[in-house]
C-alpha cells in the first residue's frame, strides 16, 4: 500500500504475518483502548467519540457519537448493536480487507461501542460472499472469548457482551440498516418505514445501533489516541456552514477500474480524486485519461474527467453533483469507456438489487434498464433520455417516493451521466450505434 | 382532537388517524393501494404521497421539502396537508405510470373492471398514455392459489395486502411474496393452497383484478350489479354485508365494514354459503293439503292434492285463500286445546317476524305455547388469527370469530319469546313434551339440512302441522299447510347478534314465485292494516317490549345500534 | 422419512440461544441445509418451518428473496462459481470472462455442467474490485481472473 507521507493507522498491520491473530494484535498494543474505555463511564466514551467528529463510514456519513445518543435512556431489557458487514456497493472492499487482515481492531471497536451504548449483544451481519472474513472473524471471536475480551465480566469490568456472527445470502439491500435488521430477523430484507428509527425500535423491536465495520475500527483508534488526534486529520468543518460536521480522520479509499494499481489506500479524508488516482493508484492505465470517476460507489453517480480536483471528503462530491462520498470507493473509467455501457451496468445492478417493495424503485430501476438495453441495441430515441431523466428525478428518498435510499443510488448514476455526458448519449442514439461490449441477454 | 388542514379545509381528526383518514374527513380522496386500516402499515405502493407541513402559531405555514406517504404519517395538531399540488400530481402520475408499465390492458376481460382502483385512480390521477416502448412482462396466471381464488399475476401491483391479511388476520400465512424486485410475485407454498375459512377476503382486499373469486369469475360485469346493505345470516357474528344482485339473482356477498359488528371482513362460510336461496328446492307458493281443506269444509284446491299445481294456467294469488284457511285451521286447533298448540320460532327470523307471530298467537289465546326452534351449533367458536400450528389466539386478542351458533338472531327471537312466554322454551323441551302437542306452527328459514329425524319424529303424530319455510324437505312434505317464506336476503327487519347489536336486514331480491318474505306473510295472516314496514313495526315493538325499547329509533343506520350497556365488549372487538 | 437428520435439526436448534426469535434462525438454517444438500427442498422448508414455528410459506418467502438459495428443481453443482459483472469488474473484462466461460462450458448463467460438477453464476459486486475481474468459488474469492485461470483452478478442484 502506498500512502505517501501519511502513516497508516487502520492499515498498519495489513499484510504482516499473522496480522489476524490476537497475539499479534496485543503485541502491537491491541485492546489497550478497550481497557481505557472500560475504566470510563459509558456516557464518557460516547462523549469522546462525539468529540472526535467521527462520521459513519458506511455511506451516509452520519455522526457516530450522535447516533449513539439517540438510544432511549434507562431502557429496560436488551439493547443490540448490529455491525453492518454487508459491504456490497460496487467498488467497495475496504471492510473485507480490514476484517480479513486485522479483525481485532474492528472487534475492539465493537466492544468499546457496545459498552458505550450499553448493548449486551452484537449481531455482526456479514455478507455471504465474504467466506474468508467469516472464518477469520470466527477465530478472532473465539480468541476473544478465551481471553476474557468477550462473554461475562470483560476484563473484570463487570460488563457482559456476546457477539453473534450472522451471514447474509446475497442481497445488496441488506446493507440498508433496516433491511439488515429485517434480514437478521429471518425475513425478506424489505427496509422498514421510519420512524421508528432503529435506535428506538430496531432488531427484534429493541433499541439498536447499526454501525459500519470501518467506523468501529476508527472507534478503537479514537479511544486509543484521543479525539484531538482524530481531528488532526482531514478537513475541518466549514465555519460558515453550521450544518457541516466536517470530515475528520483517516479514510480507506478503494480504488478500482482503469488504474495501474487498483487497491485500498488509507489517507486523511479530503484527498482529491486526482491525487488518489495519479499519486497513489499509479495513474490511469495504458497512458489514457480519466473520462469519468465514481467517487464513492456507483450510487454516488459520476464525476467527469474535469472534476478530478474535487476533494473526496463528505461534502466534496456533492459540489460536483454527486450524491456524496458514499463508501469512498473510487472507480475510474478511462476515455475509451462507453458511458452508455457504464450507465447500463449501473442501472442493471440496481434493477437486480431493488428489493421490490416501493413501486417507483421496483418499476423505475427495471424500466431504466430496459430503456438502456434498447439504446444499446441501436433502437434508442432521443426522448428516451428525457424519460430516463424523469425516472431519475422521481425515485428515491430525496423526492420522498421510496422508503430507503437504494433508489437515490439508482437515480444518481443516471442523473450525472445524462448531465455530464449527454452529447455522447445523443450521438450514440442518432448514429444508431450498437454496443460492442459483451453482455448476456436476459441475464439479470 | 388535532386540527388538520387539508387543501385549506380545516377538520378535526381522530387522535390515532393518519393523513388519509384525516383527508377523508375533509372530503378529499388520497389514493392508496397498500394501506388498509385493518392491516399493518407498509407504505410501499407510494400512491398516497402528499405534501405535508405545519401551521405555526403566527398562522404562517411551513411545508416540508419532501413528499410523504399519507398512510404512514400520523395526524398532529396544525398539520397542513396538500394533495393537489403540482408535485403531488406529478408523483401520482409517475406512480401510476410505473404500476401500469407491465399491467396488461385487459380490462375488457377483467373481473375487476368497474370496481378497480387502477382504473379509478388512472382516471382521476393518471396519465393518458405510457412511455414504455418495450414489450410488457407477461406472467402465468395462478389458479392454484386456492379453491376459491385465482391470481392473475400480471395484474398485481404488489401491495401485499393479501399477504398481510393471511399473516395478521387469519394468521394462516399461506400467501407469500416470492423473489424480489421487478420479478417478484404473490404465490402460495408448494402444496399448501390458501383455503382458510377467511380466504375470500383477500379477493376483496385486492385493489386490482389480480386476486379473483373463482365463484364469481366471469359471471357478471360488476356495473350490472346492484348492492344492498344487509347482514349475513351464517352465524351469530352477524357480519355486515353488501349483497350484489342483478335481475333478482344474488351473485356475491361482500363484507361491509362495520366497526360495531365484525370489522372489515367475513368468512367464506357466509360469503359462499348463501347459494341455497337460489336452489331449485325453494318453495315457490303456499300449499294447503286437501285433507286440511276437507277438515275445514273448504273448497278443493286447484292442485292435485300434493301441492303440485294441476295447471299453471290456474294461476291466481294463492295467498288470500291460503291465509284464510290457515287462520281457520289455527283457530280451530286453539279452540280445541289452546295449550296443545305450540309454535316453534326460528333463530333465522327477524325480530319483527318473531314479534308478529308471537303477538298474533298470544292474542288468540294466552295458553298457546311459544318456543324456540332448533338453534344450529357446529363445533366451537372459530377464532382468528391462528398460529402456524393452527392454534387460535386468546379470544380477547381475536381479529375475527366465526361463531359456532349458526343463526343470526337467537338473541332477538329469545327477547321476543321472553316477553310473550316469560321464558325461553327450548326445542328439546318441546320434543320431550311431544305427547301434549296437538297442533304445531314451525318456522324454518334455515339453510338446507335443518330438518332432523328428531324434527320428523316430533311432527309424526301431530294433528295440524303448519310449516313456514323456504326449502322443500321431509317436513314440508309432512306439513298440512306450507307457507312459502323468504330467505335472509329477501327479508326486511333486524337481527340481534351475539353481542346485542341490532342491525337492519334489507331485501336484496324478491322471493321466488309466490313466496314472500315472512314479515309480509305474517302481517297478512294476522290481518293487520297497512303494508309491511319494518321501521314502523320496530317502533311498535319498542313500545311493547321494554328490553327492545331502543328500537324506537326505527332507522337503525348502516352500522346498527347496540343494546348492550357500556360495560359490554368493546366496539373494536370483531 | 425426515428430510433433515436429527443432527442437522439439533444444529438448527443450537442457534436458538443466539436470537430472541426462532424466525431469526431462518438464514442460518437454510445455509446449513444448502451446504449439505446443494439445494433446499420443499420438504426441508417444511421441516425448518416446523422447527422455527413458522408457516412453510414464510420460510420460502425469505428464501426466495435472496439470490443464494436453490430449490430442489434446480440444485447447484459440487462447486459454484460466481463471476462478477458489476462496474469495476466490467471495466476490466468481467462481462467477457462470464461470456467466455458460458461459451466454453456451454452454459447459461445459473446453469450446471452436465456432470454436475460446476454451477456458473453471474454475480453483482463481490467486493474484490482491487482484483477485478474477480470470481467467487463457493464462498472464497479469487482475484485477477482470466478464463484460463478459472479453467485451471477448476481442474485443480476436481483433481
Amino acid at each position: 500500500m502506498e500512502n505517501g507521507t501519511f502513516e497508516p493507522v487502520l492499515l498498519k498491520r495489513i499484510h504482516q504475518k499473522d496480522s489476524d491473530k490476537l497475539a499479534t494484535y496485543k503485541a502491537d498494543g491491541g485492546y489497550q483502548a478497550l481497557k481505557k474505555a472500560l475504566a470510563m463511564k459509558p456516557e464518557e466514551v460516547i462523549d469522546v467519540v462525539k468529540a472526535s467528529g467521527l462520521r459513519g463510514r458506511g455511506g451516509a456519513g452520519f455522526p457516530t457519537g450522535l447516533k449513539w445518543t439517540f438510544l432511549p435512556k434507562n431502557v429496560e431489557g436488551p439493547i443490540y448493536m448490529c455491525i453492518n458487514g454487508d459491504e456490497s456497493e460496487p467498488g467497495t472492499f475496504n471492510n473485507r480487507i480490514l476484517i480479513e487482515e486485522d479483525p481485532h481492531q474492528v472487534l475492539e471497536g465493537i466492544v468499546i461501542g457496545s459498552y458505550a451504548t450499553k448493548a449486551t449483544r452484537v449481531y455482526f451481519y456479514l455478507r455471504y460472499e465474504y467466506g474468508r472474513c467469516y472464518r477469520t472473524l470466527k477465530k478472532a471471536v473465539d480468541e476473544m472469548y478465551a481471553n476474557n475480551l468477550l462473554g461475562k465480566n470483560i476484563l473484570g469490568s463487570g460488563y457482559d457482551l456476546d457477539i453473534v456472527l450472522h451471514r447474509g445470502a446475497c442481497a445488496y439491500i441488506c446493507g440498508e440498516e433496516t433491511g439488515l435488521i429485517e434480514s437478521l430477523e429471518g425475513k425478506r430484507a424489505w427496509p422498514r418505514i421510519k420512524p421508528p428509527f432503529p435506535a428506538i425500535e430496531g432488531a427484534f423491536r429493541r433499541p439498536t445501533v447499526v454501525n459500519n465495520v470501518e467506523t468501529m475500527a476508527c472507534v478503537t483508534h479514537i479511544l486509543q489516541h484521543g479525539p484531538e488526534w482524530f481531528q488532526s486529520m482531514g478537513i475541518a468543518k466549514d465555519a460558515n456552514n453550521p450544518r457541516d460536521a466536517g470530515s475528520y480522520g483517516p479514510k480507506l479509499y478503494c480504488v478500482s477500474g482503469h488504474v495501474n494499481k487498483p487497491g485500498l489506500y488509507e489517507l486523511p479524508l479530503g484527498v482529491t480524486a486526482r491525487e488518489l488516482i495519479d499519486v497513489h493508484a499509479g495513474g490511469v492505465w495504458k497512458g489514457r485519461k480519466a473520462k469519468a470517476v465514481v467517487p464513492g460507489g456507483i450510487s454516488m453517480g459520476f464525476m467527469s474527467g474535469d472534476e478530478l480536483d474535487t476533494k473526496l471528503d463528505f461534502s466534496g462530491p456533492g459540489t460536483v453533483g454527486c450524491l456524496g462520498l458514499g463508501t469512498a470507493a473510487v472507480i475510474v473509467l478511462d476515455d475509451e469507456t462507453s458511458m452508455i455501457d457504464a450507465l447500463y451496468n449501473c442501472c442493471r445492478f440496481f434493477a437486480h438489487e431493488s428489493c421490490g417493495q416501493c413501486t417507483p424503485c421496483r418499476e423505475g430501476t427495471a424500466w431504466s434498464t430496459k430503456i438502456l438495453e434498447r439504446i444499446r441495441a441501436g433502437h434508442g430515441k432521443l426522448s428516451d433520455l428525457d424519460t430516463l431523466q424523469e425516472i431519475s428525478a422521481t425515485i428515491g428518498t430525496i423526492p420522498g417516493t421510496t422508503i430507503c435510499g437504494l433508489a437515490d443510488g439508482a437515480a444518481w448514476p443516471i442523473k450525472t451521466a445524462l448531465k455530464k455526458f449527454r452529447p455522447e448519449f445523443e450521438e450514440y442514439i442518432k448514429s444508431g450505434k450498437r454496443s460492442e461490449s459483451k453482455v448476456l441477454a436476459g441475464a439479470h | 382532537m388535532p386540527t388538520v388542514i387539508v387543501n385549506d379545509i380545516e377538520v378535526e381528526a381522530g387522535p390515532k388517524e393518519n393523513l388519509i383518514q384525516a383527508a377523508r374527513r375533509a372530503g378529499v380522496e388520497v389514493p392508496h393501494y397498500c394501506w388498509h386500516e385493518e392491516l399493518s402499515v407498509v407504505a410501499s405502493c407510494r400512491m398516497c404521497l402528499v405534501e405535508c407541513g405545519e401551521r405555526k402559531e403566527d398562522g404562517s405555514v411551513v411545508m416540508g421539502p419532501k413528499l410523504v406517504p399519507a398512510c404512514q404519517t400520523p395526524v398532529r395538531d396544525n398539520v397542513v396537508v396538500k394533495t393537489d399540488t403540482e408535485k403531488v400530481r406529478s408523483a401520482q402520475g409517475m406512480t401510476l405510470e410505473y404500476l401500469l408499465l407491465n399491467h396488461p390492458l385487459d380490462c375488457s376481460i377483467c373481473d375487476q373492471a368497474g370496481e378497480c382502483y387502477l382504473q379509478d385512480y388512472t382516471y382521476k390521477f393518471g396519465k393518458a398514455h405510457s412511455r414504455l416502448d418495450e414489450p410488457k412482462v407477461q406472467r402465468l396466471d395462478k389458479y392454484h392459489i386456492g379453491d376459491q381464488i385465482a391470481l392473475f399475476t400480471d395484474r398485481c401491483v404488489m401491495c401485499t395486502r393479501c399477504v398481510r391479511f393471511t399473516r395478521e388476520i387469519s394468521g394462516t400465512a399461506e400467501l407469500q411474496v416470492v423473489s424480489r424486485g421487478s420479478v417478484e410475485e404473490i404465490d402460495v407454498f408448494a402444496d399448501q393452497p390458501c383455503n382458510n375459512k377467511l380466504a375470500g377476503n383477500v379477493v376483496d382486499l385486492c385493489p386490482v383484478g389480480a386476486l379473483c373469486s373463482k365463484d364469481f369469475l366471469y359471471k357478471k360485469r360488476v356495473w350490472w350489479l346492484k348492492s344492498q346493505e344487509s347482514v349475513c345470516a351464517g352465524c351469530s357474528t352477524g357480519c355486515s354485508i353488501e349483497a350484489d344482485q342483478n335481475e333478482n339473482k344474488v351473485y356475491r356477498l361482500r363484507p361491509r365494514a362495520n366497526p360495531l359488528a365484525q370489522g372489515h371482513f367475513m368468512c367464506d362460510e357466509g360469503r359462499f354459503g348463501f347459494k341455497y336461496i337460489h336452489d331449485d328446492s325453494r318453495i315457490k307458493r303456499p300449499i294447503v293439503k286437501d285433507a286440511v281443506r276437507v277438515s275445514l269444509d273448504a273448497a278443493k284446491s286447484p292442485s292435485n292434492g300434493n301441492g303440485k299445481l294441476a295447471s299453471d294456467l290456474s294461476y291466481a294469488d294463492p295467498w288470500i285463500e291460503t291465509l284464510a284457511l290457515t287462520r281457520r285451521a289455527i283457530a280451530k286447533a286453539i279452540g280445541k286445546n289452546a295449550s296443545g298448540f305450540t309454535a316453534l320460532l326460528s333463530p333465522m327470523m327477524t325480530v319483527e317476524e318473531a314479534y308478529l307471530l308471537a303477538n298474533y298467537l298470544k292474542s288468540l289465546n294466552k295458553s298457546v305455547r311459544l318456543a324456540m326452534g332448533p338453534v344450529p351449533e357446529v363445533g366451537v367458536d372459530d377464532v382468528y388469527p391462528k398460529d402456524p400450528k393452527g392454534k387460535a389466539v386468546d379470544a380477547k386478542d381475536a381479529k375475527f370469530i366465526i361463531r359456532a351458533e349458526k343463526a343470526p338472531n337467537r338473541r332477538g327471537v329469545e327477547m321476543v319469546l321472553k316477553h310473550f312466554e316469560g321464558k325461553v322454551i327450548s326445542f328439546n323441551e318441546v320434543v320431550n313434551s311431544r305427547s301434549q302437542i296437538e297442533a304445531i306452527y314451525i318456522v324454518g328459514g334455515y339453510p338446507p339440512g335443518w330438518v332432523t329425524d328428531k324434527m320428523m319424529q316430533l311432527t309424526e303424530s301431530i294433528g295440524l302441522v303448519i310449516v313456514q319455510d323456504i326449502l322443500t324437505s321431509g317436513l314440508t312434505e309432512r306439513a298440512d299447510i306450507v307457507l312459502a317464506g323468504g330467505s335472509f336476503l329477501e327479508k326486511d327487519g333486524c337481527f340481534i347478534n351475539y353481542k346485542s347489536l341490532v342491525q337492519a336486514v334489507k331485501p336484496a331480491i324478491r322471493s321466488p314465485g309466490d313466496a314472500r318474505q315472512d314479515g309480509r306473510v305474517l302481517m297478512e295472516l294476522c290481518e293487520r292494516k297497512g303494508l309491511y314496514n319494518a321501521r314502523v313495526l320496530r317502533q311498535e315493538i319498542a313500545a311493547k317490549i321494554p328490553s327492545l325499547a331502543a328500537l324506537a329509533i326505527g332507522d337503525l343506520g348502516e352500522n346498527g345500534i347496540s343494546l348492550a350497556t357500556k360495560s359490554a365488549p368493546s366496539m373494536a372487538m370483531t | 422419512m425426515s428430510e433433515l437428520s436429527e443432527d442437522t435439526k439439533q444444529k438448527i436448534r443450537d442457534h436458538f440461544k443466539d436470537y430472541p426469535t426462532k424466525q431469526a434462525v431462518t438464514l442460518p438454517a437454510l445455509h446449513m441445509i444448502q451446504d449439505q444438500k446443494r439445494c433446499v427442498s420443499n420438504d426441508a422448508i417444511k421441516e425448518v418451518a416446523e422447527l422455527l414455528e413458522l408457516s412453510a410459506s414464510q420460510v420460502h418467502d425469505t428464501l426466495s428473496f435472496y439470490g443464494y438459495f436453490r430449490t430442489e428443481e434446480n440444485p447447484i453443482g459440487q462447486k459454484r462459481i460466481w463471476v462478477c459483472r458489476s462496474l469495476p469488474c466490467m471495466l476490466r473484462g468481467g462481462e467477457e470472462l462470464l461470456a467466455e466461460l458460458c461459451e466454453r462450458w456451454n452454459l447459461l448463467p445459473g446453469g450446471t455442467t452436465p456432470d454436475g460438477k460446476v454451477t456458473l453464476e453471474l454475480a453483482e459486486c463481490l467486493g474484490a474490485c482491487d482484483g477485478a475481474p474477480c470470481i467467487l468459488v463457493d464462498d472464497e474469492l479469487s482475484l485477477n481472473m482470466t478464463v484460463d485461470k478459472v479453467e485451471s483452478d477448476v481442474a485443480e478442484m476436481f483433481r
